[in-house]
């Protein structure tokens, strides 16, 4: 078990550590770089990612203020997949490569996975991202493609409960928005827009190249020589910042209907931001769920036994800069006594404390989820990719979770999931 | 990789893991699905995987498996041509990793045996409690299906295609037949698949010794009669025929075009031209059907091909404008024509073929694909081979066969689910202001 109390600990904890190294450097040109060699794999996965998503709607550049439309993100990476001689794509092709790309609230991603021709995709990864090419017919006519993926979530259920549930919470922030925008949004974008956030998030510096598998620190690093990506440059001035939301929610409750079979509903908490570096409340935030109502409680055996929600009804959290909040997402036909029932099972935690042995389980499995997440080199790259664009390592992340206490849980439930901070959100079934 | 037969119809096929920071042990019981038992056949999945006679109860179960530091256990129910296959595995981090010293690969071939071997009996049938349960919540499973329209969409085309045929026999079962249910039923139609069923195990960095014990002794005494793999079988060609389903306020509408190689078409292309097949018409993004019909004409956000060798169909599937499916489907169709008539040239299908040899070099990075390669061959009657050789075979693959392959294909079902225009829906930056 991953108790910190365990005589064999610190030996048991250097293997796992072990277990996820990766080496690293940050180059001259401020460009970290990752590697994990894995030994015996025939594969590469690399991606080349940035700091930049869809909550990054307003910065100044060189002391220039830019507002972007919703979508900006999302819409410069399908963009950046172009090139004056082609699409990307067709030079993967010639390699072999099995390439794509994707956005977040808070990163956008670049990424192939090879096992031949490693240099020549290393290549065109960097090459592409680095050499942005925007011209308005270009844009124009991603707009109609993009425009297609945000009428296909538009009939996801799932999708348009959680954005309706962050509109609840934030009546600023942009995590109200989604990733992709809306047609009407994507339109207002302009080659110069998009170079603008080219200049100001895609330097080196607010960037990590992460490899794994069958590559050396050595090979990425001559990648990125041959990709002007080593030497130092002046960076531009960016400033960039989302303030916390305070004050009363803008919403306690949204209604509203979609072609589908029952209820679809969802509970979210608003919760303080993250301070930054603050791995420990995020790994307990992020244990919250399955600590309420994970497979290990008797508060989902109930719900699941009675038939009261769908069995994939779980809790999950988000944190970006200037937002966080815990959901919980399910299927019922009687979704208010669930959230009742959801609500009584916090309020009992908070007075009787978080049940010591789920706690110790639900850390077990997460230590396995570690450990498994760097199995693949695919999952092992970009879970290196995601702990260094938060400022950590995978190891860091095991190390935190080994010292987290039932206690510190317990901290965290005298002020998490107040129902005051609590939204509400009901899809109904629309008549056929 | 080694396979060895243990008893008549049953094997155990063992892989190298060494360099995997987890192990997995996988079974597959393979057998004829039954159109009257299919509804029992897929709670059976569901009742399975709550627990089983040395751990009854599904809540021990989950805390027994977060012990093993979040082991993975599943019990799926999938088709393989007109046949059923009942899967049990489980994957954790090796006994190397264990913070304490625990012998967690020897648990985890206690459990995913039991599962399937020691299921929970009470006065020798399955649970009524967990029956009831899983009854229900197969119940709402179907009814989900709904809410997923490219799934929904793919499902209605399907039924329209198969029709009463054997291929057709629904996967989740019945809703109407969900009543029928029992302790009793479930536990008839479980004897049958233990008495029916090939079994293969895989096993990957566990002791295959102990594991091939295990199975002898959970199989003595249950009365065998296994039978061979369904031969596949393919739809007769018939005239074309469009459904149309209008749903209010649906966003995108979606496209199913279902064809089939005919009856006349006994011996289906091997699995290597078929792969190439669809990597060339919409399997990937250097596909005839992503470069124009997504790309150029920005027609659709996904258009892809998929086709089963041992049902003979192709289906393609995709999400596009409401009011442009006649365009759509055109423009796929122009497509098809075009590589079934027209020129092909070598380049796009060398494009879409180093795609292919490239995920079979990265087949071994993976426990689960390693573990799906060699399986597809056992399910496919084929001599086992390694990915090296599958590549030698897809390499072999001629621009004659593609286009053979693909005219062997005639259209039979277009399925459309849309909204009128003006019923539309307006997306979600309208449900909160």
């Amino acid at each position: 078990m991953l108790n910190n109390d365990h005589e064999s600990f610190a030996a048991a904890q250097a293997c796992a550590a072990a277990a996820v190294s990766c080496e690293s450097v940050v180059l001259p040109s401020g460009l970290t770089v990752l590697c994990r060699t894995m030994p015996g794999y025939s594969s590469v996965h690399a991606i080349y990612a940035t700091g930049f998503g869809s909550i990054h709607r307003a910065f100044t550049l060189d002391g220039k203020q830019i507002t972007l439309p919703a979508g900006t993100a999302h819409f410069l990476e399908h963009k950046m997949c172009e090139t004056p001689k082609g699409d990307s794509f067709t030079f993967y092709a010639k390699t072999g490569a099995s390439a794509n790309a994707f956005t977040s609230y808070d990163r956008t991603c670049y990424l192939f996975s090879a096992t031949q021709k490693i240099d020549e995709n290393l290549d065109i990864l960097l090459g592409m991202v680095g050499k942005p090419w925007f011209t308005k017919a270009t844009i124009a006519k991603e707009q109609g493609i993009i425009g297609q993926e945000i009428k296909m979530y538009d009939d996801s259920p799932d999708w348009r409960l959680l954005n309706a549930l962050f509109r609840c919470l934030y009546a600023d922030h942009p995590l109200r928005d989604d990733i992709a925008g809306t047609v009407d949004s994507i339109a207002e974008l302009t080659p110069q827009l998009l170079y603008s956030c080219t200049k100001a998030f895609y330097a080196p510096s607010n960037m990590v190249l992460s490899v794994a598998g069958r590559i050396t620190l050595d090979q990425a690093v001559d990648a990125c020589k041959r990709n002007g990506l080593y030497r130092a440059r002046a960076p531009h001035e960016v400033e960039w910042d989302v303030p916390a939301q305070t004050g009363p929610l803008p919403h306690k409750e949204a209604f509203f209907t979609m072609p589908v079979t029952k209820p679809c509903f969802g509970v979210a908490y608003r919760e303080e931001p993250l301070a930054e570096g603050d791995l420990k409340r995020e790994l307990l935030l992020d244990m919250l769920g399955d600590l309420v109502v994970g497979g290990l409680t008797k508060l989902y055996r109930r719900l699941y036994d009675e038939a009261l929600v769908n069995p994939e009804f779980s809790g999950d959290f988000i944190a970006v800069r200037g937002a966080c909040a815990v959901a919980f997402t399910g299927e019922s036909d009687t979704p208010r006594q669930v959230v009742e029932l959801l609500q009584e099972e916090i309020e009992r935690m908070r007075r009787e404390g978080v049940d010591p042995e789920v706690f110790m389980l639900v850390k077990n499995q997460m230590y396995g989820e570690l450990l498994g997440d760097v199995e693949a080199v695919d999952d092992a790259a970009e879970e290196a990719a995601a702990a260094c664009l938060k400022g950590r390592t995978l190891a860091d992340e095991i190390a935190a979770l080994a010292e987290l206490t039932v206690e510190d849980a317990n901290a965290l439930m005298r002020t998490a999931l107040r129902e005051e901070n609590r939204a509400y959100v009901q899809i109904d079934p629309s008549e056929k | 990789m080694e396979r060895k037969q243990l008893a008549p119809g049953v094997c155990i096929t063992t892989l190298d893991a060494s360099k995997f920071n987890r192990c997995r042990i996988t079974l597959h019981l393979r057998f004829p699905a039954r159109r009257e038992s299919a509804t029992d056949a897929a709670v059976l999945a569901l009742v399975l995987e709550r627990g089983y006679a040395a751990c009854p109860d599904m809540t021990a179960l989950s805390r027994r498996l977060a012990e093993l530091y979040g082991a993975d256990l599943g019990v799926d129910l999938a088709s393989a041509g007109t046949d059923r296959v009942l899967s049990a595995d489980i994957c954790g981090i090796k006994d190397a990793y264990a913070l304490a010293g625990e012998n967690l690969t020897d648990a985890y071939a206690d459990i995913v045996f039991g599962t399937i071997f020691d299921p929970y009996l009470v006065d020798g049938a399955f649970d009524p409690e967990a029956v009831r349960i899983e009854t229900e919540t197969q119940a709402r499973r179907l009814e989900a299906e709904f809410n997923s329209k490219r799934l929904y969409c793919v499902r209605q085309a399907r039924r329209k295609f198969y029709g009463d045929a054997p291929a057709g026999i629904e996967l989740g079962g019945y809703p109407g037949e969900l009543v029928n249910v029992t302790p009793q039923s479930l536990k008839a139609e479980y004897d049958r698949i233990l008495s029916t069923a090939s079994i293969d195990v895989m096993v990957q960095g566990v002791d295959e010794a102990r594991v091939a014990e295990m199975l002898l002794k959970k199989l003595d005494g249950i009365r065998r009669d296994p039978h061979p793999f369904a031969a596949p079988v393919a739809m007769p060609a018939t005239p074309l025929r469009h459904f149309k389903e209008e749903i209010p306020g649906l966003t995108q509408a979606k496209l199913c075009m279902l064809f089939t190689t005919g009856e006349e078409h006994p011996n289906p292309p091997s699995v290597s031209i078929l792969r190439v097949a669809m990597s060339v018409l919409g399997g990937s993004a250097t596909s005839r059907l992503f470069r124009n019909v997504r790309e150029k004409q920005s027609l659709c956000y996904y258009c892809g091909s998929a086709a089963q060798r041992a049902t003979g169909v192709m289906m393609i599937d995709s999400g596009v404008e409401p009011g442009k499916e006649q365009q759509a489907e055109a423009a796929i169709l122009a497509e098809l024509e075009g590589l079934k008539n027209g020129p092909i040239t070598q380049e796009e299908v060398d494009d879409c073929r180093r795609g292919l040899l490239s995920s079979m070099d990265a087949l071994g990075d993976s426990l689960a694909a390693l573990e799906n390669w060699y399986y597809g061959q056992i399910t496919r009657g084929e001599p086992l081979y390694p990915p090296e050789y599958g590549k030698v075979l897809t390499s072999a693959v001629t621009l004659d066969e593609v286009r053979q392959t693909l005219q062997s294909y005639s259209y039979s079902v277009c399925y459309a689910v849309t909204a009128e225009p003006g019923t539309q829906g307006k997306g979600g930056s309208e449900d909160v202001e």
